[in-house]
């Protein structure tokens, strides 16, 4: 009986164990031609079957496949193969998202799309509009000439940010990949989120501009901010689904943007 | 006395009335502030029975004087102590003994309480003569990181005039939040960490903002919290920048601190918008 005790995982419980985790090792002894980066979510077996080794054949790949999908869900190391970005990649990425003409957004992250940029700026988009828009009624308020002391920080703020933004970041590239699935274009889930993330970079940047206390201002703003982004999301849309005419779909995208811009002005700084 | 509803499950184990027997036999025989007698180290056993054993009850007779509890020497085992008892000893697994059982609570809670401070020393604190930043906390512990949240969302709770309540949860939400997402974020950069260590460091390193939100809460001056905050938000983010800078490739380091950071400026901003 006291022997099974020597089996006990105890490595989590001990806090002198050096700073290595085994699953580094299953990634290295899985040898796999590359990540299929087509799918969303992972479903290569890469850290569910522990040890496992594939001797190339790709029927046998699909069946360990088909079995292992939901192991790789719950496993940290199938995620990363969608975050394999340095600091220049997203540097650059961020710079080319800038640019509202160009159309060419795909082409440079077709080999390596990341959802780093994604969840962080939308993160830090919340984290903005929420704070700023507080900012920006303090300073109407102010500016107003009314006693500053009813103003008070608005926590619902943070709640009301965080809901749209993540879940428009998260709802409309995914819907829009079901459209042009269905509409019969092929389109990757993972590389519209891609973009659509990097389109939010530049409301990031417009709502260090619109704590300025003037109405008029603050319209130019968000109009020029929102038409800048709505654009780039749909000239690259358009250059995606190129040969195809479907000339709605990018139309569709430019409005939604333009309608998160208005919903952003309207709401966090009134 | 002799209990027949518990079922030894090794030879040498023994039950917890017969163990407080006998350090109270070796105490009286060897007299205090002596070394315990050896015996055969005894193997992590699952209690079968629940006991009704309290440790803080079973203090030997006050005519006899009271068995010195041993040394921490071993890694102190991981919290929550009350009901963690019996995996803390399969986790220890070698002989010298589980007296935490019987050792007085002021005991258990003064490691806890020296084990967080000397933890607090570790991180925080600016020590340029650190052997190594990057395996700082080595004796990770959470109930050091849970007081610090705890009391930071309290005092911003404090603070704020309407919406306590949500306050408080909005701060509690961000900082674990926070803390969990940001070691899934080290880790899916590729980055090498131990998950619970990370959480541990992180939670560590708001100290001086607690710091900074008493100071706020105190001092209701705008200017003067500006600036508190300003030195307390450097300050966090200088102790963890060690511990997260080593953790992944150079290549990717600002793509690990950048979350770090924001995390800090958007509880300094709370710290001071909150009046």
């Amino acid at each position: 009986m006291d022997e099974s005790y020597a089996n006990l995982p105890t490595s989590h419980l001990l806090g002198s164990v050096p700073a290595v985790i085994s699953e580094e090792k299953k990634t290295s002894s899985y040898e796999v031609p590359e990540a299929n980066l087509q799918l969303f979510p992972p479903n290569n077996g890469v850290g569910g079957t522990p040890g496992y080794q594939t001797l190339g054949s790709s029927s046998e790949g699909v069946e360990q496949q088909s079995t292992n999908n939901w192991k790789g869900v719950f496993n940290i190391s199938s995620y990363t193969q969608y975050f394999n970005v340095d600091t220049d990649d997203v540097l650059n990425r961020l710079r080319s998202s800038l640019y509202p003409i160009n159309g060419d957004f795909f082409s440079k992250i077709e080999a390596n799309p990341d959802l780093y940029g994604l969840i962080w700026i939308a993160t830090t988009l919340v984290f903005v509009i929420a704070s700023l828009g507080n900012c920006a009624t303090y300073l109407m308020e102010k500016r107003s000439g009314t006693s500053s002391t009813s103003w008070s920080f608005d926590v619902s703020y943070l709640n009301l940010a965080a809901s749209a933004i993540y879940g428009y970041a998260v709802v409309v590239p995914l819907g829009f990949y079901f459209l042009l699935q269905y509409l019969g274009s092929n389109a990757s889930l993972v590389r519209f989120w891609c973009m659509w993330g990097y389109s939010l970079f530049i409301f990031i940047l417009s709502s260090l501009l619109l704590v300025i206390p003037f109405e008029f201002i603050r319209w130019t703003i968000i109009i020029i901010a929102g038409a800048a982004s709505a654009s780039f999301v749909a000239m690259n849309l358009r250059s995606h689904i190129e040969g195809n005419d479907l000339m709605m779909v990018p139309v569709a995208a430019f409005v939604l943007q333009m309608g998160l811009a208005l919903f952003i002005k309207m709401w966090f700084f009134a | 006395m002799s209990h027949s509803d518990i079922i030894p499950l090794h030879s040498t184990s023994q039950s917890d009335i017969d163990e407080i027997e006998n350090l109270i036999n070796a105490s009286v025989q060897s007299g205090p502030a002596t070394v315990l007698p050896a015996r055969p180290p005894s193997p992590p056993r699952i209690p079968v029975s629940s006991s009704p054993f309290i440790p803080s009850n079973l203090q030997p007779p006050p005519l006899l004087p009271k068995p010195t509890p041993v040394a921490a020497a071993p890694p102190p085992p991981p919290p929550p102590r009350s009901s963690g008892n019996g995996q803390g000893i399969a986790a220890a697994g070698f002989g010298s003994p589980p007296n935490t059982l019987t050792e007085p609570v002021w005991d258990t809670v003064k490691r806890d309480l020296s084990r967080i401070v000397s933890n607090l020393k570790l991180v925080v604190f600016p020590n340029p003569y650190r052997e190594d930043p990057g395996k700082a906390l080595r004796d990770w512990d959470l109930w050091g990181p849970f007081f610090f949240i705890v009391f930071l969302g309290l005092t911003l709770s404090w603070s704020a005039s309407v919406k306590k309540s949500e306050v408080f949860a909005v701060a509690f939400a961000l900082l674990a939040a926070g803390a969990v997402i940001l070691t899934l974020n080290v880790l899916l950069l590729g980055g090498h960490i131990i998950f619970f260590q990370s959480l541990s460091l992180l939670g560590y390193c708001l100290f001086p903002l607690d710091v900074g939100a008493l100071i706020c809460m105190l001092k209701d001056n705008v200017i003067v919290k500006v600036i508190v905050v300003c030195v307390t938000l450097a300050w966090s983010s200088w102790a963890a920048y060690p511990f997260m800078s080593t953790a992944v490739n150079p290549r990717r380091k600002a793509l690990a601190l950048y979350p770090v950071l924001l995390m800090y400026v958007s509880v300094g901003f709370l710290i001071i918008a909150i009046d």
